[in-house]
């Protein structure tokens, strides 16, 4: 393990990624502390703190907030991260399935990629507006710690305010590159280093809070069990189905091409975290809703239930949405025909299927049959969080579990995976054995 | 002092968000984020994308040094 991360670092153009990641990550964090310029940091710090010890203040934000790495509550320059980039790739990729333009985009392969990427990175500045926007008309009327009567922006004056959003914008414009350069220079893919970067930088608060209020054996109990499910999502996340091809034999002039075995792998948990990411925000909906109309039954209703996380009506509807999220995403990313078409192009069978339409059926069938373990790994993992909650009375962001565990686990393996290729052109060992 | 800064800060914001769009984006979407397939780009970059790196990192330290200044400002006066 040790010897694998000397030899990394041992190997020149590895080294040069690896360093230039971390530099990136410096100035990410860097950006990530610095507070807007308006806004009162010392106002902000007297107001974030009982939120951070106490825990018990809004819920609301905990979500938006575990993202940013306690960015988002800071007001700082890189307030948004990356949360406009994720908004903006999950509009974008369902609108693929709806506007036709989009669909013949995708299909053409490269080119059409890198267009829908172009029209991601727009929407993206768009949203991080709309939300640099939201975030300092909540900061200025007071919204953003409920029960804290400082000034956060001393002088609203108009030129301040315009700059505050716009400076906000060009910090999320500069995270996307930021994003971009780490996948193009460094190691891992850039997005989602930086979300793991902001989801770690929280752990030690968290973990202190848990520590200070509860004393040294809650604390020991937690890291333990944390651990714990850390293996286990790491044996979910590995799990894969493969199913084997065959390529048949063919001769191109005088080559023989072809007549390999290989397998399709189809994993337990072909989504990924994106359904968690979803359902959360979708049940963010109705609280925000709930905000501007405080007095109306239905929004009395939500607040009583869906506000809070440890309500058993939010968990039943958090776990429902993420099952049916996992079936939608799936059968968006993996398309049975797709799969088939092309296998059927290049010679390619499943051994005692025929080609085609019921190869198409099989992969549909193994598909909807390994999806629904799957699909119920990943709710029971996001509900973590939540029953720790009522459990232990720890804060609503429980470092181990949920979305925070499932990103972490799953952007670490994939980068491991990354460098592991590398040192394996130079025939090293690498990390995983 | 403050306003002139501001007014920098809000030039350079705005130059900056669109020298980032005017780069070629990587990484495609949602597809690769969490665990997609490894994928490395090969191929360098061509002389104008490397120029246009130099100007907006450029631009980026003016604007940092901006916030920077613009805070410290804002903080003692």
């Amino acid at each position: 393990m040790l010897t694998a991360f000397v030899n990394a670092f041992k190997t020149p153009d590895l080294r040069k990624k690896l360093l230039f990641t971390l530099f990136i990550i410096a100035l990410f964090r860097v950006g990530s502390v610095l507070p807007t310029p308006g806004v009162d940091a010392a106002a902000v710090r007297r107001c974030l703190d009982p939120v951070l010890q106490g825990g018990s203040g809004n819920s609301i934000y905990g979500m938006l907030n575990l993202f940013s790495g306690g960015a988002l509550l800071q007001l700082s320059v890189f307030a948004l991260t990356i949360m406009p980039y994720i908004t903006a790739s999950i509009i974008i990729q369902l609108l693929t399935v709806v506007i036709p333009r989009l669909e013949a985009l995708k299909k053409e392969g490269h080119a059409g990629t890198q267009k829908i990427t172009q029209y991601t990175r727009y929407l993206t500045i768009g949203l991080a507006i709309l939300q640099s926007t939201t975030i300092v008309a909540l900061a200025r009327s007071g919204q953003m710690f409920q029960g804290c009567n400082e000034t956060i922006i001393p002088n609203d004056g108009i030129l301040t305010l315009a700059t505050m959003v716009l400076t906000m914008t060009a910090g999320t414009g500069v995270i996307m590159w930021f994003g971009e350069l780490i996948t193009d220079r460094g190691v891992g893919n850039g997005m989602s280093v930086l979300i793991f970067v902001s989801i770690a930088a929280a752990f030690p608060t968290s973990l202190e809070a848990i520590r200070r209020q509860q004393g040294w054996g809650t604390f020991i109990i937690v890291l333990a069990i944390g651990l714990v499910i850390m293996a286990a999502v790491i044996y979910v996340e590995q799990a894969q189905r493969r199913i084997p091809v065959q390529y048949a034999k063919r001769m191109l002039g005088r080559r023989a091409y072809g007549g390999s075995s290989t397998y399709i792998p189809l994993k337990v948990n072909q989504a990924g975290v994106i359904p968690v990411i979803f359902a959360s925000s979708l049940l963010y909906l109705p609280v925000l809703a709930a905000q501007f109309n405080q007095n109306a039954g239905w929004a009395q209703w939500i607040n009583a239930n869906i506000a809070r996380g440890s309500h058993p009506v939010y968990m039943i509807g958090f776990f429902l949405l993420i099952v049916a999220f996992t079936y939608f995403y799936v059968g968006i990313t993996f398309n049975p025909t797709e799969v088939a078409d092309n296998m059927k192009k290049h010679g390619g069978f499943i051994p005692g299927i025929r080609a085609g339409k019921p190869t198409e059926d099989y992969l549909h069938y193994v598909l909807s049959r390994i999806t629904a373990p799957g699909s119920l790994y990943l709710g029971l993992v996001s509900l973590i969080p939540l029953i720790a909650l009522v459990l232990i009375n720890a804060n609503q962001n429980f470092p181990f579990g949920g979305t925070s565990i499932l990103i972490v686990v799953g952007v670490g393996l994939d980068t491991v995976k990354q460098i592991e290729s590398q040192l394996q052109q130079r025939h090293y060992e690498g990390f995983l054995r | 002092m403050v306003t002139a800064l501001s007014i920098l800060l809000i030039l350079t914001s705005l130059v900056l968000v669109l020298l980032v769009l005017l780069h070629k984006g990587r990484g495609g979407g949602l597809s690769d984020l969490f665990g997609g397939g490894v994928t490395s780009s090969l191929g360098g970059s061509s002389i104008a994308e490397r120029n246009l790196d130099r100007i907006t990192v450029g631009t980026g330290i003016i604007w940092f040094a901006c916030i920077v200044a613009l805070g410290l400002l804002l903080k003692f006066s």
